[in-house]
């Protein structure tokens, strides 16, 4: 690339080569987020019927911005983006990916702003970015005043967000058959999962179409459970997309006894690879049975929620609510779901901590869970056991393997690098927020929490801090949004966009 | 093997003896008594084959870190200031390890002997860890310590570390001494008492903190503790860096600066938001601000400990910082704590690497230290390292709780001792300290203590089943 331009005279290049910075391909990224947007607009009709159902006045916001949104996607995808060169190169994907992770959610803010629902910009910016990123942090504090349409609209950006918002457009985007796999490897980096089917766009389809079927049985099995429509709608968008928002103050306990057993099992079921729900779904059962995430998430789930039990229990609670709420409150948390039921008191040190910890591991790979990712982990976990034998055995060769694939050192160095970064974002978030006022514990979990998607968890709750993000002020807010971008772009589109090396020519 | 041990606590004594010479008799009792243990065992095996294996040498260090603050305990115990046996166990790890955590919520009123006996262990664990690291860098094998090498040896990198080994260590007693007699001088010359001198720059020489002031620092003069922070300064050095620097060899000195321009950098940015921050947010005046921002961040990022005022009632984002500061700790190859500037660089560097390899993923990108590529096998050794590092954390802050210690103040105390830097948050923080621990949460804190200071894969190594198989 460099040793093409190098040969051009000066007034040849283009001004960004002349200042020495790198040429984008920006046509198809104005092609890419017109298109995104028109299929926004189309999304938003939803809420808008539900809106035009329940007449609760958020009409003609919802209309206005479907409007707005339709535009500006026309505008980008036949003017700006004519004549797109459908062609991406390795860095351009990263940039792509960011640019529209941030014109999406900010598109996403006018409804907020239309309604008036939310009182400041930054508010709108923070629960936009909370919808996509399938966070669920959120600064409304009681949601059932909202009207019904734009709640159906803050959950229905969840599931957009859930399954990744370019891998919307790798599916419907046949023509980009060069740098499709270079998108969805940006957005879900380093998760090397096999794919469901040799063609990108196929396999694409496949997910989105399990999850979609998912999502529908969870509707169905929420009204059968005599929810209502809209609850039920908002609930299952949130519960498959592993994000949280809740339509009423008091949360999912608003549900009766087999809603929440519903909302619990689908939360299970969301923490895990969509692949193998797909395996699972066509009765392919043979592949699930060897899967080591698999087996992982299901110890450390059956794991933790025995151990929490056991600790509800002994602080007074009877065996069956103590094992129901400690199923429901492991299966947020690994799923990073975040909804919550509120129990204050008898909370066991034990549990807080372990709370934390698996809200830092976050789901399985290939889910529309955060964290780090079980995978990662069990590939640490390998490694660092193994190193302590090598330190024994110098001369010894190991090989970390998952699933019977040995994982070469590179990818290892990736994870490990990984796993740094993660950490120090988690405390450079922790320090901005200390600056706010937070203590330190509050600032570290609510940081970790954001970052791993998970939004409100009663962690936060018990360290002595506030589940209301509304009250923080708006330093605290923008920082908390930059971690759930960087914790859903799992931080290496971010950082490299930040750095100066992306923005060298050549 | 138990040579080694006898030898060295046999040198653990000679301070015993030499400070107690008609002051207090229980500390003769207890010095003769851990000089005969020493003597016994030395002669008892004479004999004993001297190579060590590797298994051996694992369990040699990890033996040594135990036992001998087992037998520096016997003083507090003997002289009746502490009646528990935690106590005094807790803190002699604390001044062997040179962590600077402490029991007593006054030290004023302790024997000055017990006094010189804390400082004492600090100034001997300081040096012993840098020792440790260079004399044990053959038999351990595996880059454990390559780290060390690459930079502590004084020699060139010809591989030659056997031969170079004893001067080394020489070399670096010679540094070590030297510095600690400037600063005792120039303390003195200060007008401070001698034996104060002795003591403060025994602890700060170390890394260590302990004080023999309830108020530490805050009671000296303000050039006084301007001298302090230099020695601090310096003890966050690599040791070959400054005996290079003495016998002004520095043409072997600015090839290798990476590691202290990155340790300064970080001194100097986190001493600029400190001082900032003390000005406008917690109106001090600025000699004040100033002060507290040199002294008190160089303390915490040598992971000394020693304290310019009372940090518990600063800031909440000062103290945040702190904590981050003493997890990185000053240079390899120094006394300090921590995760050491040098990992914390290839951390760094190795994100660009991936990030450089991803742009240009056809490109060799290796991770530079030095202008010289870092091995891979040190990269992962790194990494490693931080990521038990984290784990153990965890488990900490985990034990803690459970023993019934607030959330803030466990992590303030298990990051202080695993790092050695000694004052924690709340409670244990400023001139607070840990008396008011439970006995498991004091064995807790020792341990890690213990953890930190051998860098973790050391000790744990010898709780994997691999270590015991044959």
């Amino acid at each position: 690339m460099s040793a093409r331009y190098h040969r051009l005279h000066f007034n040849e290049l283009n001004p960004y080569q002349q200042l020495g910075l790198r040429r984008f391909n920006f046509r198809l990224m104005a092609r890419l987020i017109g298109m995104m947007l028109i299929y926004m607009a189309m999304s938003m009709t939803l809420p808008l019927a539900v809106s035009l159902y329940t007449h609760d006045g958020a009409q003609f916001a919802l209309a206005f911005s479907a409007v707005i949104v339709l535009m500006l996607g026309l505008f980008l995808r036949n003017f700006a983006g004519r004549r797109a060169e459908y062609e991406l190169k390795e860095n351009e994907s990263y940039w792509i990916t960011l640019t529209v992770w941030l014109a999406i959610p900010f598109c996403g803010t006018l409804p907020y702003l239309f309604t008036g629902g939310l009182a400041s910009f930054t508010d709108a910016v923070f629960e936009s970015f909370s919808g996509f990123t399938t966070t669920g942090s959120s600064v409304v504090t009681h949601p059932e005043e909202l009207p019904e349409g734009l709640l159906v609209y803050r959950a229905l950006t969840q599931w957009v967000g859930g399954l990744g918002l370019l891998l919307f457009v790798v599916a419907m985007l046949r023509k980009l058959t060069n740098g499709a796999g270079r998108l969805y490897e940006a957005e879900f980096s380093g998760t090397l999962q096999r794919k469901l089917h040799p063609r990108l766009s196929r396999s694409v389809s496949r997910m989105w179409a399990i999850y979609l079927l998912i999502t529908l049985v969870m509707i169905v099995a929420l009204l059968l459970c005599r929810t209502p429509l809209a609850d039920a709608l908002c609930l299952a968008f949130s519960t498959v997309s592993t994000g949280g928002f809740v339509t009423h103050s008091d949360g999912v306990s608003i549900l009766s006894g087999g809603g929440l057993a519903v909302v619990t099992l689908f939360m299970f079921l969301s923490g895990i690879n969509v692949a193998i729900l797909y395996r699972f779904f066509t009765l392919r059962w043979r592949h699930i049975g060897q899967d080591e995430e698999l087996h992982t998430y299901l110890i450390i789930f059956f794991l933790s929620a025995f151990v929490s039990a056991l600790c509800f229990h002994t602080v007074g609670d009877d065996w069956f609510h103590a094992i129901h709420y400690s199923l429901f409150h492991i299966a947020s948390t690994m799923s990073t779901c975040g909804f919550y039921i509120p129990k204050p008191d008898n909370w066991s040190f034990l549990v807080s901590v372990m709370t934390f910890v698996l809200i830092i591991m976050g789901a399985s790979a290939g889910s529309t869970g955060g964290g780090i990712k079980l995978k990662r982990i069990i590939i640490l976990m390998k490694y660092v056991s193994n190193y302590f034998t090598r330190m024994m055995h110098p001369n010894a060769v190991f090989r970390v393997k998952v699933n019977g694939e040995p994982i070469d050192s590179d990818y290892i160095n990736k994870i490990f690098a990984f796993v740094f970064l993660y950490i120090a974002f988690i405390v450079g978030g922790a320090f901005v927020l200390t600056l706010c006022g937070c203590s330190i514990p509050d600032a570290i979990c609510m940081a970790a929490a954001n970052i791993s998607n998970l939004g409100p968890s009663p962690l936060i709750n018990n360290l002595g801090g506030s589940l209301d993000y509304a009250l923080l002020p708006a330093l605290a807010k923008w920082t908390l949004t930059l971690l759930m971008l960087a914790g859903r772009l799992e931080l290496f589109a971010l950082i490299a966009i930040l750095s100066p090396a992306y923005w060298r020519r050549g | 093997m138990l040579m080694v041990e006898g030898t060295l606590i046999l040198s653990c004594l000679i301070p015993a003896i030499h400070f107690a010479d008609g002051t207090v008799l229980p500390i003769t009792l207890s010095g003769l008594f851990t000089f005969c243990v020493g003597l016994l065992l030395l002669v008892r095996y004479r004999r004993a084959n001297r190579s060590a294996d590797k298994r051996t040498s694992y369990l040699l260090v990890v033996t040594m870190w135990v036992v001998l603050p087992i037998f520096g305990a016997l003083p507090f115990l003997a002289t009746g200031v502490l009646h528990s046996f935690s106590d005094a166990l807790f803190e002699s790890i604390s001044g062997i390890t040179s962590t600077g955590a402490t029991v007593f919520s006054a030290v004023e009123w302790l024997p000055s002997s017990i006094l010189l006996w804390r400082s004492m262990a600090q100034w001997f664990g300081g040096f012993g860890i840098v020792l440790l690291v260079l004399a044990l860098v053959p038999s351990m094998g595996i880059n454990k310590y390559s780290l060390y090498t690459a930079e502590a040896s004084g020699a060139d990198n010809t591989g030659k570390q056997t031969t170079t080994m004893s001067s080394s260590i020489q070399q670096t007693l010679g540094i070590y001494l030297l510095l600690t007699t400037a600063f005792v001088l120039a303390l003195w010359k200060s007008g401070m008492h001698v034996w104060d001198a002795v003591n403060i720059t025994f602890t700060s020489i170390s890394s260590g903190g302990f004080s023999i002031y309830n108020n530490s620092l805050e009671r000296l003069t303000h050039g006084q503790q301007y001298i302090t922070a230099l020695a601090m300064l310096l003890s966050g050095i690599n040791f070959a860096m400054l005996y290079n620097f003495f016998t002004l060899r520095w043409d072997r000195l600015h090839k290798k600066l990476d590691q202290l321009t990155f340790y300064l950098i970080i001194y100097l940015v986190a001493a600029t938001f400190v001082t900032l921050a003390l000005r406008f947010k917690m109106g001090y005046d600025w000699s004040n601000s100033l002060r507290c921002g040199i002294v008190q961040t160089i303390s915490v990022l040598t992971t000394t400990g020693a304290l310019a005022a009372d940090t518990q009632q600063w800031w909440v984002p000062i103290t945040f910082l702190f904590v981050v500061l003493s997890l990185c700790g000053g240079m390899a190859g120094a006394t300090t704590g921590g995760l050491k500037a040098m990992r914390v660089l290839i951390l760094v560097r190795n994100v660009r690497k991936i990030l450089r390899d991803k742009l240009h993923p056809h490109a060799v990108n290796p991770v530079r230290l030095n202008h010289k590529p870092v091995s891979p096998d040190i990269i992962t050794n790194v990494m490693v390292i931080f990521l038990v590092y984290a784990i153990v954390i965890f488990i900490g802050i985990m034990l803690l709780m459970l023993s019934g210690i607030n959330a803030t103040e466990s992590i303030g105390a298990v990051i202080a001792c695993i790092t050695s830097y000694g004052p924690g948050l709340g409670l244990s923080g400023g001139f607070g300290c840990y008396a008011d621990f439970t006995v498991p949460a004091k064995l807790i804190c020792s341990f890690l203590m213990i953890l930190g200071r051998l860098e973790c894969l050391t000790v744990l190594i010898i709780f994997t089943p691999a270590f015991w198989r044959k």
